[in-house]
């Protein structure tokens, strides 16, 4: 596989294979994100898929395969390489992980005290003009730990969009927010994508959020890809793994029973299997 | 039998194993010094955090253990009518000794836990993560500035402790034992030398310094991502420095002791 | 923004505290008799035995510190000790037949040196050596002397 440059896709994963310790993640994952859309990467629990933003992010390297970030092989790089590459992506990790001795202004000031040395005027205007983009201009002083875990989340996201990256990776950003909160979060995605012509990427189990959010959807399953296209498209799909997820189903592909030694043998003996 | 033998074993290859892990982590620090400099608000921010924010224990500490120095020796001294050297007695033993250890101790307990707390909490709340994502080397932003603050305090902090010592000698020697208070100053430099001792003291006290801060760095930074993995990490800096600090001082003093 | 200003205070103070520790205990370690080579002169003397005399135990003349030890050798070709003295430069009028004694401080004390002045009215020079020396009374042999006497009778 050659590592061409295609510019209408920004992220490209070329026949991945990656695995931690013994568990194979990956055999053979490819998919391609395409520039100014939102990309919905879904599966059920346990498929990879923070181990496939990490790859993408540099945090992993891929035992086999390539993967390209607009145009380029993320890694092996070195660490400066890394970071310059790092610096046009924008991550929303699940708790926001915001600093936690900063309050919210210094928070999203953070990436432009560190990386510029731009006039406080100007990182005040900045700041405050993403805090407003995510209607959090008012809670400019309050601390991290003040704030409801939605919140957070739109302080980080203020934050990961305040050196205009060129790509934005959401991890699992709709876990444990009530309905408005997550209406919110949406809103802010889709509106974020469109306004500033990024690039986005949602990790999500959220079937019902990724049908009004995703222009293409991946379903992940058992290290690879078993289904893509519009979320319409994969309503349609006839397979069970992903009837089974689409529909929530308890047992299919992915079984309601852990495998294991048979029920009457271990009502028997109770060894270990 | 063999199972404890196995368990010596593998006990024995963790802990060389960690040792190794250290020293690798402590030689990636090395580059980020020279530089550090550049951002002396973090590295004030820290020395507020683990120095001044041990002064109470320090100074506290040091006043009742000249205190309890002065009591506990009286005895002896009064006997063999050398109770003169009260003052002397207790500043050689607060300067070599009792300063940098202890002070290097309540600094492990106090300042080395809340450090592995920290760095652990940040570990853990994937703050460190965060901080790689945004490009920023977390090694620079966390890790050095702690460990220069440190570096700096605790010799100071040595200082504090060891002349705390000795006012606290002398308000229990003289004010309450009764000890003639000239005789009590002008005793100490017959036998308390400023090169050797005052001068060996910082030095054992920078050792432990540079030794405390790494290794409450190193155990918060290494957490594992969870609330027990904090909480262990700050156990084990306490426990690991603290040992660590007790070994040296021996190695040290019984290298610089026999003197001409 | 404004613990700001607070922090670098507690700082500043902290470190004024430590590095004021620092001093006090330097001044006070800094003794009298702290003689640097620019204000001294160096004198030798010899004894048939030092005891547990120390570098830098002073030398004392009428009981007042005016110089310290700086060597102590022993001298292989007369198997004697070869004590260097550093005297302050001011008491450069010790008479040649001064006599330089090893004397305890109090029964356990540590040793030190106790110059007597003579009359003579050439004085010691730099590097010179005091010919008349007391080496030092040594416990075991006074006790060793008296046990011996007791027995006797």
């Amino acid at each position: 596989m050659l590592a061409a440059r295609s510019p209408e896709n920004l992220v490209e994963i070329q026949d991945v294979r990656y695995s931690h310790g013994e568990r194979a993640v990956f055999s053979g994952l490819s998919l391609t994100i395409p520039r100014g859309a939102v990309t919905a990467l879904m599966g059920p629990s346990g498929t990879g898929k923070t181990t496939l933003l990490n790859l993408i992010t540099g945090q992993l390297l891929p035992d086999e395969g390539v993967v390209l970030f607009d145009g380029r092989v993320v890694c092996p790089c070195s660490r400066r390489r890394l970071y310059q590459t790092r610096r046009q992506m924008g991550v929303l990790l699940q708790q926001g992980a915001l600093l936690t001795n900063l309050n919210v202004f210094e928070n999203v000031a953070f990436p432009l005290r560190e990386h510029t040395k731009l006039p406080e005027q100007l990182i005040r205007q900045i700041v405050l003009m993403k805090l407003q983009s995510v209607g959090l201009r008012a809670a400019w002083q309050h601390m991290p730990s003040q704030l409801s875990g939605g919140m957070v989340r739109r302080v980080a996201l203020a934050r990961a969009l305040v050196m205009d990256p060129t790509l934005i990776v959401y991890d699992e950003p709709f876990v444990g927010l009530d309905p408005i909160s997550k209406g919110v979060i949406v809103r802010l995605i889709r509106q974020t994508n469109d306004a500033l012509g990024i690039t986005s990427i949602v990790v999500t189990h959220d079937v019902a959020e990724t049908e009004i959010l995703a222009d293409l959807s991946y379903l992940i399953a058992g290290g690879k890809v078993v289904a893509s296209g519009t979320p319409q498209d994969l309503q349609k799909d006839k397979s069970d793994i992903v009837q089974q997820f689409m529909q929530g189903q308890a047992d299919g592909p992915v079984p309601f029973h852990l495998p294991g030694p048979g029920y009457a043998e271990q009502l028997r003996t109770m060894t270990a299997a | 039998m063999n199972a404890a033998i196995r368990d010596c074993w593998l006990g024995f290859s963790r802990f060389v194993a960690a040792f190794g892990a250290f020293q690798i982590f402590s030689f990636r620090i090395l580059p980020y010094l020279p530089k550090a400099v550049l951002r002396p608000r973090l590295i004030t921010e820290q020395i507020y955090s683990i120095g001044a924010l041990s002064l109470v224990l320090i100074m506290f500490g040091g006043l009742f253990v000249g205190m309890v120095l002065a009591l506990q020796s009286y005895n002896t001294l009064v006997e063999f009518g050398t109770i003169d050297l009260l003052g002397a007695f207790t500043a050689e033993a607060l300067v070599r000794e009792l300063g940098p250890v202890v002070a290097a101790l309540l600094f492990a307990g106090r300042a080395g836990s809340a450090v592995a707390s920290e760095v652990g909490l940040m570990r853990a709340t994937d703050q460190i993560t965060a901080m790689e994502l945004m490009a920023v080397d977390p090694i620079r932003r966390v890790v050095v500035p702690r460990v220069i603050a440190g570096v700096i305090s605790v010799p100071l902090l040595a200082a504090i402790f060891s002349a705390m010592g000795v006012l606290g000698a002398y308000l229990v020697g003289v004010h309450v034992l009764g000890v003639d208070g000239g005789a009590f100053w002008s005793q100490i430099p017959e036998r308390v030398d400023m090169t050797t001792d005052v001068g060996i003291g910082l030095v054992k006290s920078f050792i432990f310094g540079v030794s405390a801060s790494l290794m409450g760095v190193f155990e918060g930074y290494n957490a594992a991502p969870n609330a027990a993995g904090v909480s262990r990490a700050a156990t084990r800096t306490v426990v690991i420095t603290s040992v660590w600090i007790l070994l040296l001082d021996f190695i040290v003093t019984g290298l610089t002791l026999p003197e001409v | 923004m404004q613990s700001e200003r607070g922090i670098d205070i507690s700082v500043g103070l902290f470190i004024l505290l430590g590095l004021g520790s620092v001093i006090f205990l330097v001044m006070q370690t800094l003794g009298l008799g702290q003689v640097n080579s620019g204000d001294s002169y160096t004198l030798q003397a010899r004894f048939d035995h030092v005891g547990d005399l120390k570098l830098r135990a002073p030398v004392a003349l009428a009981g007042v510190t005016i110089g310290r030890v700086s060597g102590i050798r022993a001298d292989p070709l007369e198997f004697r000790a070869v004590v260097e003295l550093r005297i302050d430069s001011n008491f450069s009028n010790l008479p040649v037949d001064t006599y330089a004694s090893i004397a305890s401080k109090g029964l356990l004390g540590g040793k030190y040196i106790e110059l007597s002045p003579g009359g003579d009215e050439e004085f010691l020079q730099d590097h010179d050596e005091i010919e008349l020396t007391q080496s030092a009374i040594l416990i075991e042999n006074l006790i060793g002397k008296y046990m011996l006497k007791g027995t006797d009778e």
